[in-house]
């Protein structure tokens, strides 16, 4: 149980007077009365009750209460594993800052003010974390619509040409929400840096060493870096805000296009958030067809990162040895769920389909060549003098760079913090296979290296053990659980079946109220902690529904790592902590 | 009179068969390293232009030619064109002084495969070498962009740095030949019996680092690092004004350096009498296209270097294994020999 302990909370209670301490299955929470004390709580979690670990900080909107805007951290203490919630509510639209406390809250304040306009006290000049600076509006307020506000005229030419014609003569509004201008695109480049060395390089939005639309600004000092921003937001899509106006079941697939790399895994964490909430059990079967997918795509989101990072360095050869194996992980998803890269194949209560013929066979011939191309891979550069050269004591994150940022995955694994989701909160069919976790020493980008490794190693294993469960289930085990109400039950049943069917429309059509509640719940993505916090209310689709994205909090400790180190070494840096773009403008 | 004439003819012939030779062969290059990537990296590398690829090359130039020509903003016009001129001139003029096999004799006249039998050849490699540096730097100042500016600066400080080294580890085998001109150099290893391999293996190794520096081939490419600086100092040229920069750097220098290496360590066109007449010729050829594979190879497999540990590793370590083993080749020169 990864929640904190009651002797833990009675503790907590002991000290502070003035909370309320809230339990529900699947999420567990203090509440601070006073928002003046919300700095002095924080602070006692982390140096007395060593809950060090930020892992998350967000906000939710109620537009009828009186103080508007709830603000909630997710705290982890790292020697425990135990995991506690912290709530407060904002007055007048402020909060005291906790930027001094847990270095990541820097960024998800930003957030916090980009998407909800709260302000935070010491943190005053806080800037637009995805939109730009003068954008007007705050997406995620309730009283946001969903479409966004319509104000700029974009007519097409038809309506140019002839006015406006009854019935139009597209299906588009002439009227668009608000699109950045040049101007303004520049300003909130302006405002992120003040330059101070020699020249600022714009690495980025549209650059090769950056896989992805993310925007470096490098003040430099010869081949030196003094000081760097980030300028995020180029894929920012609104998930969250999506996310309220859809039905549960209907949010899946968005999900694959977070973390693009490991859609699988993205699911997983999201479906099991959700069956949390619901109370659904998922068949045995379905756990571990989950895990045996995760884990390849684990693979295949390694193999991706070992390519290009590799790439990155100068060794070409490695990109397209990855990319060989990687084609044999797509080809099984592709046959199983029918997709490469967005699967959208797992679904609440259970998978899509039933393993697809000769799956089993297929896997298991490529875990077997896989551990010889393992060998090759490391033959290529683990002892490469040039590769040694170029990560060893490159990027040092230490420890407490991992518990301040929030840092999570192979990243903090590298520096030595065993946190891994599947051992410590095991989900789908974790808890029944035999698996290690690899940590690293130092924390450079060497340690990433050999971590991310190793956990191909060990994903390979996992599936092994996942390919010998299933082959030794009869066929027709089922693998929806399609008795609980929320699930869809499986297609082939649906065009068979009169009350599958009718279930099936009605939870399409309307959606399933789930029950109300709060429910945390993460897996361990190739990427890190990915997790997904539901506030319910009783409907069918979430209140607020919360990603917690570990591309975005990783992200946020290279500006302060890569600071005095060259362009080459942040190319090396940023390759070992591995962003997603989609993730982490989300 | 008649001399003259037919002096005059044979340069003609010489300069002409050079100059379509290297810039034929520069352009097969292309297609000899996209073949070879391409099993080395478990693909099979240009297939559909022709039989094997083979019209691939064309179909490249072709297609660089047809671009349209897209000028940068801000650029400083003429320094950008000649720029261009810059990288490519001394690349091909690389190839006047190098010795492509033996003398023979055409109607009782003696000639030699070399288009200007210098006797300062290697110093005139140096030189060139060194021009080369002028349409990298010209490039990066004049496209008006800072990943080529960055990417031009990177290749100043490299050149800088491996010129030196180069012309220590060269000179330990002048002092060995006694001699600058090439045809002094191979008729010497030809004499001994003894490729100067053999005596100078660490000079060798110190002349492969500074080839691969000096035409910005992995590990040493920090100016075009693509992941760092896009492709650094030619990110601002288009068409076939882009294409002659890989063509001179990556294709030109690297051979006319590998045949400057084959002289110098190889025995330039020594070898068993195999292959007829022209076994010379094929001696050479397979000398320095075999450094030129080892080249690719290391090219295809290697990661790179950072640019500060490469100017690093040159002065630091480079120089002073050169000038020892400079120093010792003196001493040997003059007890022994």
């Amino acid at each position: 149980m990864p929640w904190a302990s009651k002797d833990t909370l009675e503790r907590i209670k002991h000290s502070f007077r003035q909370i309320n301490i809230d339990i529900q299955p699947h999420f567990v929470c203090i509440n601070v009365e006073d928002t003046k004390d919300i700095t002095n709580i924080l602070k006692h979690l982390k140096d007395v009750e060593d809950f060090r670990y930020f892992i998350d900080f967000h906000v939710i909107d109620f537009p009828k209460e009186k103080d508007r805007f709830l603000g909630q951290y997710i705290l982890v203490n790292p020697y425990t594993f135990e995991r506690l919630a912290v709530k407060v509510w904002f007055k007048n639209n402020k909060l005291p800052t906790a930027k001094e406390i847990f270095a990541g809250a820097k960024w998800a304040e930003r957030e916090a003010y980009d998407m909800f306009g709260v302000e935070f006290e010491g943190h005053e000049d806080v800037k637009r974390m995805f939109m730009w600076e003068d954008y007007k509006y705050f997406p995620l307020r309730k009283d946001f619509p969903l479409g966004g506000i319509p104000e700029q005229k974009l007519p097409s030419l038809t309506e140019v040409l002839e006015g406006n014609t009854m019935p139009p003569s597209h299906d588009y509004d002439i009227m668009h929400t608000y699109v950045p201008t040049i101007k303004e695109i520049e300003k909130t480049e302006k405002s992120r840096i003040t330059k101070r060395g020699q020249l600022v390089l714009n690495w980025g939005p549209l650059h090769p060493g950056t896989h992805g639309t993310m925007w470096f600004l490098f003040d430099l000092e010869g081949e030196h870096i003094i000081q760097t921003d980030v300028i995020l937001g180029q894929l920012h899509r609104g998930m969250e805000k999506i996310a309220e106006n859809i039905h549960y079941f209907q949010f899946l697939p968005y999900t694959d296009r977070m973390d693009y790399l490991s859609a699988v895994c993205n699911e997983l964490s999201y479906v099991q958030a959700v069956e949390k909430l619901a109370n659904i059990e998922v068949p045995l079967k379905a756990r571990y067809i989950r895990t045996m997918f995760a884990e390849l795509q684990r693979i295949n989101s390694h193999l991706l990162w070992l390519g290009t990072g590799a790439l990155d360095l100068g060794a070409l050869t490695v990109f397209l040895y990855a990319f060989r194996e990687r084609e044999k992980i797509m080809d099984i998803i592709e046959g199983n769920a029918g997709f490469r890269l967005t699967s959208a194949f797992l679904r609440i209560g259970g998978v899509h389909y039933d393993l697809a013929k000769g799956t089993l066979e297929v896997a298991k011939y490529f875990v077997k060549d896989f551990y010889s191309k393992l060998k090759e891979y490391h033959g290529l550069l683990t002892r490469n003098r040039i590769w040694l050269k170029r990560t060893k004591d490159v990027g040092v994150i230490t420890q407490e760079d991992v518990y301040q940022y929030g840092l999570t995955g192979p990243v903090a694994r590298g520096s030595g913090v065993a946190y891994d989701m599947r051992k410590i909160d095991p989900y789908a069919a974790y808890d029944l296979v035999d698996f290690d976790i690899p940590v690293g020493d130092i924390g450079d980008v060497y340690d990433r290296y050999l971590v991310r490794m190793e956990e191909m190693y060990q994903s390979a294993r996992i599936v092994e053990q996942c390919i010998e469960a299933l082959e030794k289930m009869p066929e027709n085990e089922p693998y929806v659980n399609k008795k609980h109400p929320a699930v869809i039950p499986p297609k082939e049943d649906v065009f068979n079946d009169l009350e599958d069917m009718v279930k099936s429309f009605r939870i399409v059509v309307h959606g399933e109220n789930m029950p109300k509640g709060e429910v945390y719940s993460s897996g361990e993505n190739p990427r890190g902690e990915l997790g997904f916090y539901i506030y319910s209310i009783g409907k069918s689709s979430p209140y607020r529904l919360r990603i917690r994205s570990c591309s975005f909090y990783n992200l946020s400790v290279f500006p302060k790592v890569i600071e005095k180190h060259t362009i080459s070494d942040a190319v090396a840096l940023l390759g070992s902590i591995d962003p997603v773009v989609g993730e982490t403008d989300r | 009179m008649n001399d003259m004439i037919f002096t005059a003819i044979v340069i003609a012939v010489k300069i002409l068969v050079v100059l379509a030779v290297t810039l034929g062969l520069g352009a097969y290059l292309t297609w000899y390293e996209r073949k070879f990537a391409g099993h080395l990296q478990a693909r099979r590398g240009p297939t559909v232009v022709g039989p094997f690829g083979l019209l691939q090359p064309l179909a490249d130039g072709l297609k660089l030619m047809t671009k349209a020509p897209i000028l940068p903003k801000g650029i400083d016009t003429k320094l950008y064109y000649m720029a261009i001129m810059m990288a490519l001139v001394p690349a091909i003029m690389l190839f006047a002084v190098v010795p492509f096999g033996p003398s023979f004799k055409i109607m009782g006249h003696e000639v030699k495969p070399i288009v200007a039998n210098l006797n300062i050849a290697i110093l005139y490699v140096f030189a060139m070498g060194s021009m080369a540096a002028y349409g990298t730097l010209f490039a990066g100042w004049a496209s008006n962009s800072k990943y080529a500016f960055i990417g031009s600066l990177r290749k100043a400080a490299l050149i800088v740095s491996y010129e030196v080294v180069l012309g220590f580890a060269a000179l330990s085998v002048i002092l060995l030949a006694g001699s600058m001109n090439v045809f002094d150099i191979v008729d010497s290893q030809i004499k001994s019996g003894i490729w100067y391999i053999v005596y100078q293996p660490i000079s060798f190794v110190l002349f492969l680092f500074c080839l691969l520096a000096e035409s910005g081939r992995v590990p040493f490419d920090i100016q075009e690092a693509e992941a760092e600086l896009v492709t650094g100092y030619n990110v601002e040229y288009g068409g076939m004004k882009f294409g002659i920069f890989p063509l001179a750097e990556w294709y030109l220098n690297v051979l006319a350096l590998c045949a400057i290496a084959t002289v110098l360590y190889f025995g330039g066109w020594s070898g068993p009498h195999i292959f007829g007449p022209f076994s010379g010729f094929i001696w050479f050829l397979v000398k320095t296209f075999g450094l030129l594979f080892f080249v690719l190879w290391v090219h295809w497999t290697l990661p790179r270097y950072q640019a500060k540990d490469v100017v690093e590793f040159a002065w630091k370590y480079l120089l002073p294994i050169s000038i020892v083993n400079l120093v010792a080749t003196a001493f040997f020169v003059y007890f022994k020999g």
